[in-house]
């Protein structure tokens, strides 16, 4: 980008001629979201419901799909002022954004809107949008980790399939009857607090305690940890990368792994890599202490731009981008899970499919046991980096349970004290 | 007769023997160069040619890695042109037209003593799991078509005791719409191994073993061979605009490189022309000035940049009903009309040239632009060669400022923006087929440039360095 003075002015120049555009009349209202899979979606959805809907009103929606990292580019465009007026906010990170005051609370429209009303999205998900009583995200879609199996290898194995009664214990063995089987291990433990968590959750852990700090060396984390780790000193687990697959449902879907800790982004996969893998689906195993379970949210919400100028149109489109019939939509398409409570009965999850029961499945992990939302705060991923260092080395044999614990809590306590 | 053969044997002297020596050792010298070279160019350009024979596999993380791969063999080739020309009587670029009867034959394998089964064959309804193509069918073959009986059509008793045995069927089409793709699934119990088709599936080891199964039967040759490439071009169309993607984006980037190498030619030999010849006041501190400029990292301007651009060139643009430049081929033209490395090789280029043409052209009453352009012009052109070849190759490459510059709509994208997309669309379902291919027609045009034109690129290496 280096320029020379006078080529600006010849820039000026050519400028001049090169140019003929007119700025739209009526009220128009930018949404963004990251490319990608996501984006033909939103794209046909906006085509058959936003686009019609809107015309009528004398509001037209430009649609940014972002190739890049999305969070730094709407941290960025809201600092440079060139923030769209809807946008995504991931549930990682959508609290730094919140906090910073760039994001337009929205209870005062709640109240006056007619399509849009709290009680209709599920708790869990509203909650994780919400920052000191206030409302700043309506959920679009959401994911949940689930137990995926495969059917075949348990047969084979002679194994009964993992089902919703399973404890860590019972489910350890059966994982440990069926890597019994050539060539096959039993469970993908990825060394990600982003699967593990689940567990410390359904075994009482909170993230933060009381005084805002995270101890490590809680019951319920540490037996979550231990069992978790515990696993992959028999076949009954493996990391992935053992295998030379760099997540879960790599491992799944070539059958070397008979059951995998994944949210419904693994169906895709399956569809294109493995469409015939015969696999089922049950919810993550109970904690044979507590007796419950515990999962891990993974959502989306739409935000609105605290700095829009046209915060009623921009409202009035969200009102559309998150209404029952489109959410209906990609419920039918089997395209993401969106976070209306009234699609529980939907007969779409009652179909007899695998995609379809997978799907029903992961949808109901956000309402059964500690259902946790997948962020932690001002921290953002630095949280997890120690965890899931300790994770890895315990695993792979370098550390012992201790050791890991005890270096992770420390480099937790320096990350949180800085 | 001993003594007699030794004497007719001229024993070599001490100097050739040295001679001899000193060869050897230049030879092995120059194999040594040679190896070294060899070796650095296997490392350049192996990744590619490994990106490119991964772009065609069905799975192109395969580990280990193989080198014979389905799509390269010639007998699927053949069986992929009769296939598709049954599908739809064509055999290049196919699809699964009403009235087709697909005939298919299939091997098995069962150990001694044990009976073979018949296997089952299946159209199945399959979806792509990337939502772009999943959105784009519109009729599932398995709705239009009905499989024959499949019948035994030849048994073989191998040495060991073991049978093979060949199977024969066929599938017609039923309905009356024209179907994209045809994809087949064949179930076996367990045991009862695959050998040969027709066609070879491209995923031949389903449920460990039990399932063979093919994307599309009728996909034609060359959607067969570069099936990836295929999906590149076929899956991607903007929604809102109805354009193919990746062409508009491959579009995209030869405009832009077009744009930028005509007004970098234009302007850094006009600079570069002034600042060697002409004698003006402050043409030192202009000089330096550039030179300056050229030493500031980008990222120090992006900023200001960027604010400039969305501005509209400082508000003056606003005057002409422009209100930003962001998201617009304008405003990276402009961002980008002549950079100070241009400036700087004309210059120095140009300085070499004799003094006496300039002052012979002069005394016949010739201005500058005319000796600029008349005289100077084409002699330069070693120099804007380089320059174009320079300014094409980091334009094409460009990421970071496009990607700045340009987020929406998505068929504005340049290849290389472009690709980061796709790296988001099909990297999440880790199908990394398209992206692969995507990369390698990406690279392609700098490849083709650099092969035609590799002395100029060593020209303009040779002008960045200290000249004159």
């Amino acid at each position: 980008m280096k320029k020379s003075f006078f080529a600006v002015c010849f820039g000026l120049l050519l400028m001049v001629a090169m140019f003929s555009t007119v700025s739209a009349a009526n009220v128009q209202v930018r949404i963004s979201g990251w490319g990608g899979s996501d984006q033909p979606i939103i794209e046909e959805m906006l085509r058959l419901y936003v686009t019609p809907a809107m015309a009528k009103e004398g509001i037209t929606v430009l649609y940014e799909p972002i190739a890049d990292d999305f969070q730094r580019y709407i941290v960025n465009a809201l600092s440079a002022n060139t923030a769209p007026d809807l946008f995504y906010m991931d549930i990682f990170w959508a609290q730094s954004l919140i906090q910073a005051g760039q994001v337009e609370p929205l209870d005062n429209y709640i109240a006056k809107s007619k399509i849009l009303k709290k009680e209709d999205f599920i708790p869990s998900l509203l909650d994780a949008f919400s920052y000191q009583g206030k409302v700043y995200g309506i959920p679009k879609d959401f994911n949940t980790l689930a137990l995926f199996y495969n059917k075949d290898l348990f047969d084979l194995a002679g194994v009964a399939y993992p089902d919703e009664n399973d404890t860590w214990d019972t489910l350890a063995k059966k994982l440990e009857a069926v890597s019994k089987l050539d060539g096959v291990y039993g469970l993908a433990l990825q060394p990600e607090f982003a699967r593990m968590g689940a567990f410390t959750y359904a075994a009482g852990f909170k993230t933060f305690d009381q005084n805002g700090k995270s101890n490590l060396f809680h019951p319920g984390f540490k037996a979550a940890f231990e069992w978790y780790t515990g696993l992959a000193k028999t076949r009954a687990g493996v990391m992935p990368a053992d295998l030379g697959q760099s997540w879960g449902g790599g491992a799944f879907g070539t059958e070397e792994v008979a059951a995998c800790i994944e949210g419904a982004w693994v169906i895709g996969h399956l569809k294109d890599q493995a469409p015939n893998l015969n696999y089922g689906t049950t919810f993550l195993p109970k904690d044979p202490s507590t007796g419950k379970r515990g999962n891990l949210i993974f959502c989306v919400a739409w935000g609105m731009n605290k700095d829009s100028k046209n915060k009623q149109a921009a409202f009035k489109v969200l009102e559309q981008l998150t209404s029952p019939e489109v959410q209906q939509w990609i419920l039918e398409r089997g395209l993401a899970l969106p976070s209306r409570v009234a699609l529980a009965d939907n007969p779409y999850f009652k179909q007899n499919n695998r995609e379809a029961q997978a799907n029903y499945i992961v949808f109901r992990g956000a309402s059964e046991g500690n259902v946790v939302p997948f962020s932690f705060g001002e921290y953002g991923g630095r949280w997890m980096d120690p965890i899931n260092e300790a994770l890895r080395a315990v695993m792979s044999g370098e550390m012992s349970v201790e050791e890991g614990l005890r270096e992770a809590q420390y480099r937790l306590d320096q990350e949180m004290q800085r | 007769m001993r003594k007699q053969e030794l004497s007719t044997i001229k024993l070599p002297s001490e100097e050739e023997i040295r001679e001899f020596q000193l060869k050897q050792r230049r030879w092995r010298k120059v194999a040594m160069i040679y190896l070294v070279l060899l070796l650095v160019s296997i490392l350049t350009i192996g990744p590619f040619f490994f990106g490119l024979l991964s772009s065609l596999k069905d799975n192109p993380l395969e580990w280990p890695p193989k080198l014979s791969v389905n799509q390269l063999k010639p007998a699927n080739w053949i069986a992929a042109f009769r296939l598709s020309k049954a599908g739809c009587g064509k055999g290049f670029f196919g699809e699964f037209a009403p009235g087709a009867i697909i005939p298919f034959q299939v091997t098995y394998q069962v150990p001694a003593g044990k009976e073979p089964v018949t296997p089952q064959v299946v159209v199945p309804k399959r979806v792509p799991g990337t939502a772009g193509a999943a959105l784009l069918i519109e009729h599932y073959a398995a709705d239009y078509s009905r499989v024959s009986e499949v019948q035994e059509v030849k048994r073989e008793i191998l040495a060991d005791g073991s049978v093979r045995v060949t199977y024969a069927f066929t599938i017609h089409h039923t309905g009356d719409v024209v179907c994209d793709r045809l994809p087949m699934d064949i179930t076996v119990p367990l045991g009862q191994q695959f050998v040969s088709a027709t066609l070879d599936p491209n995923r031949p080891n389903e449920r460990l073993g039990r399932v063979q199964s093919w994307n599309n039967l009728t996909a034609g040759v060359i959607p067969y061979i570069f099936y990836n490439y295929h999906r590149v071009f076929s899956e991607n169309y903007s929604r809102t605009t109805g354009k193919n993607l990746f062409s508009s984006w491959i579009k995209n980037s030869f405009v832009l490189c077009f744009a930028r190498v005509l007004t970098n030619l234009l302007f850094a030999s006009m600079a570069g022309f002034a600042l060697a010849r002409l004698k003006f006041r402050g043409k030192n501190t202009i000089f330096l000035l550039m030179l300056f400029s050229m030493m500031i990292p980008g990222q120090v301007t992006f900023i200001s940049n960027y604010l400039v651009l969305r501005d509209g060139v400082f508000g003056l643009s606003k005057l002409f009903g422009v209100n930003t430049l962001l998201n617009s081929y304008s405003g990276l033209i402009v961002s980008g009309l002549v950079s100070a490395s241009s400036v700087f090789i004309m210059k120095q280029f140009f300085e070499g040239l004799p003094e006496s043409l300039e002052e012979a052209a002069r005394i016949d009453g010739a201005s500058s632009y005319q000796i600029l352009f008349r005289i100077f012009f084409p002699l330069a052109k070693p120099a804007l060669g380089a320059l174009t070849i320079l300014t094409f190759q980091g334009v094409w490459n460009e990421f970071f400022w496009p990607l700045v510059v340009l987020t929406s709509p998505q068929d504005r994208f340049t290849l290389t923006i472009g690709l980061l997309s796709f790296r988001r669309m099909y990297g999440v379902a880790f199908d990394w087929g398209p992206i692969l291919a995507g990369s390698v027609i990406s690279a392609l045009p700098l490849v083709v440039l650099f092969v035609v034109f590799q002395r100029y690129f060593v020209e303009g290496i040779s002008f960045t360095g200290v000249k004159g």
